[in-house]
């Protein structure tokens, strides 16, 4: 079992490594630092004008917390990662993202194409000559639009053989409502952060199992090894959160659930401290993930719910009848405002310190003037430095407090849901 | 320029993709973890915390029974030391009043055997008395009439005769 896992990881990891396409920098961004692979501005080689373009910190941070359809080991070379595409009447499109061309040349894949390493199509408007077989992509325009109602909206535009064509935006779920944009296709891609989520998840699977053999081993006997490193964290986890908050009762049936949220964040959370691959995916930063995590943890919790917790929810016991409904309301917005919260709390948290992390980095480039300051992006490597240095620590942190508190939340929700009539006092 | 910003802010417009694959990711991880590390491990656990309560549970049942049996060996201990102090003075006891009616006895014993021998020294004493005279008077007899038949004859012979009784009677 074991053995097949590896075998397995190593082969989708060889074959990954050998579909590299390892293009070379042209030559026009020669300071190749350490920073390079992480600060580079992406627009650069996509865009059609060769102009110099300054440095845009705010555009640079949100390209490197978002979620991309490739991996970036360093700038220009890409992990590819596979690409499982669905447009409502023009059926699923699968390859791995280097089919969608790199860097230099891009290239547009059944109307697919790659745009800052998200994954765009074109607009149905394109026409369905456009929208099927390859095409080269000469390059990306990204344009401001003003529509009726004065609005500033970015939209960008694919240059093939001379035309520009419209792009919808990426796949997203919001329907418009935060600025997504309406798109015409579901992308179920590994994207970078579904890639790290899975290593999170194989990187556990191994530890815990190799944890769990240790208790077959030493049976009977003191633990030892790897079991008595993370005997702790188990224990502390059962006796810190789901005990006390779940009830000695009931805390047997929970304490996987528990057990895994935690280690599922923390693992994310750390691995997207580590600054490359296959760590730096913003994962649990993404408001996707947590909103998952989230509602599973409402689920949990609300399908354990007894008779007691939904009477309470929906017709609050020992209150007069007239604010009843009023409560009903109360409760039932609980019920929602509970999972939202787990939400955005994680979410907030660690995208919160990767956009400090970033910005602390760009003082580098606002400091050197874009690379004609030598001077200036020295100070900048100094202050930046030592004030990264030290929000890491923070960062490391919270990667710790905020699955703890996720799960103690979850915890308390479920417990909530599951306690008896006459186990707490009633306030 | 403010805008962009916004509409580049991806990572809070959730995206269908990826909600699907964290679910998926995760359901799958809490089933393999529940089934194959979780699980045993609460097991292994709780195994653990019984075998050790029930090991402290019977170390203090020893040690309850350990003092108890120290208790009863001490009462033992001191009931023995009794015992013997009690069984020690009465043989003493036992002992000094046999000793006692021995010597009584003993001396009543010696006197018995002391008057008997006097009473039959006396007896003796008083018949070989009588007997003496008894024997002392024949023989005075038997002298006398000897010397009445001889002595009639002649001086000498009765002298002869008297000296030859008393060598006789020597």
């Amino acid at each position: 079992m074991k053995l097949a896992l590896r075998a397995l990881f190593l082969l989708v990891f060889c074959f990954a490594l050998t579909s590299l396409n390892a293009q070379h920098d042209d030559g026009d961004h020669g300071d190749h630092s350490a920073d390079d692979g992480h600060d580079q501005a992406t627009t650069v080689h996509e865009s059609c004008s060769d102009g110099h373009e300054g440095y845009d910190p705010a555009s640079v941070i949100l390209h490197h917390i978002a979620d991309a359809n490739h991996f970036e080991v360093i700038h220009g070379v890409n992990l590819p990662l596979p690409l499982f595409l669905y447009a409502p009447g023009h059926g699923f499109t699968t390859g791995f993202s280097n089919m969608l061309g790199n860097d230099e040349e891009l290239k547009s894949v059944d109307g697919y194409v790659m745009n800052h390493g998200r994954v765009n199509r074109l607009a149905d408007t394109a026409g369905d000559a456009m929208l099927a077989g390859e095409f080269d992509v000469e390059c990306i325009l990204h344009k401001t639009e003003v529509d009726t109602t004065g609005k500033e909206l970015d939209t960008y535009f694919a240059k093939i053989n001379g035309k520009e064509y419209k792009l919808n935006a990426a796949s997203v779920g919001d329907g418009g409502l935060l600025g997504g944009g309406i798109t015409n296709f579901y992308d179920f891609s590994i994207t970078k952060n579904v890639f790290t989520m899975l290593f999170a998840a194989l990187l556990l699977i191994f530890l815990w199992m190799a944890v769990a053999r240790g208790y077959k081993k030493n049976d009977g006997q003191a633990p030892s090894g790897i079991q008595s490193l993370m005997e702790p964290f188990f224990v502390f986890l059962r006796d810190e959160i789901s005990i006390p908050m779940i009830g000695e009762k009931h805390y047997e049936k929970f304490q996987p659930f528990i057990m895994t949220i935690f280690f599922f964040i923390l693992f994310c959370n750390l691995l997207g401290l580590v600054p490359f691959i296959p760590g730096s995916a913003n994962v649990t930063g993404n408001i996707a993930v947590t909103m998952a995590l989230a509602v599973i943890a409402a689920v949990v919790a609300y399908t354990n719910g007894n008779k007691h917790f939904w009477g309470h929810v929906l017709w609050m016991p020992g209150v007069p009848v007239f604010v009843k409904p009023l409560l009903t309301v109360v409760e039932v917005l609980g019920l929602v405002i509970k999972p939202f919260s787990l939400m955005v709390r994680l979410f907030a948290n660690i995208t919160a310190g990767h956009i400090i992390i970033l910005s602390l980095i760009s003082l580098i480039f606002i400091f050197g003037n874009n690379g004609e300051s030598v001077m200036g992006a020295s100070a900048g490597g100094v202050v930046g430095v030592a004030f990264t240095l030290f929000m890491n620590c923070i960062e490391l942190l919270v990667a710790f407090v905020q699955p703890f508190i996720f799960a103690i939340l979850t915890a308390s929700y479920i417990g909530a849901a599951v306690e008896e009539h006459g186990e707490a006092a009633h306030a | 320029m403010s805008m962009l910003f916004l509409a580049d802010f991806s990572v809070i417009k959730p995206d269908f993709g990826l909600i699907f694959w964290t679910v998926l990711i995760f359901l799958v991880l809490y089933g393999i973890l529940a089934k194959l590390a979780w699980k045993p491990i609460q097991k292994a656990l709780s195994k653990r915390n019984h075998e050790i309560q029930d090991s402290i549970d019977e170390a203090k049942l020893v040690q309850a029974q350990m003092a108890q049996m120290k208790d009863d060996n001490q009462r033992l201990l001191a009931e023995a030391r009794e015992e013997s102090t009690r069984i020690v003075s009465e043989a003493e006891a036992f002992a000094k009043k046999r000793r006692e009616e021995a010597i009584g006895e003993a001396k009543e014993a010696a006197q018995q055997v002391s008057m008997n021998a006097q009473r039959e020294i006396a007896n003796m004493r008083d018949s070989a008395m009588a007997d003496l005279k008894k024997e002392v008077g024949v023989m005075a007899l038997d002298i006398a009439e000897k010397v009445i038949r001889k002595d009639l004859k002649s001086d000498a012979t009765q002298k002869a005769l008297v000296s030859e009784l008393v060598n006789n009677l020597n």
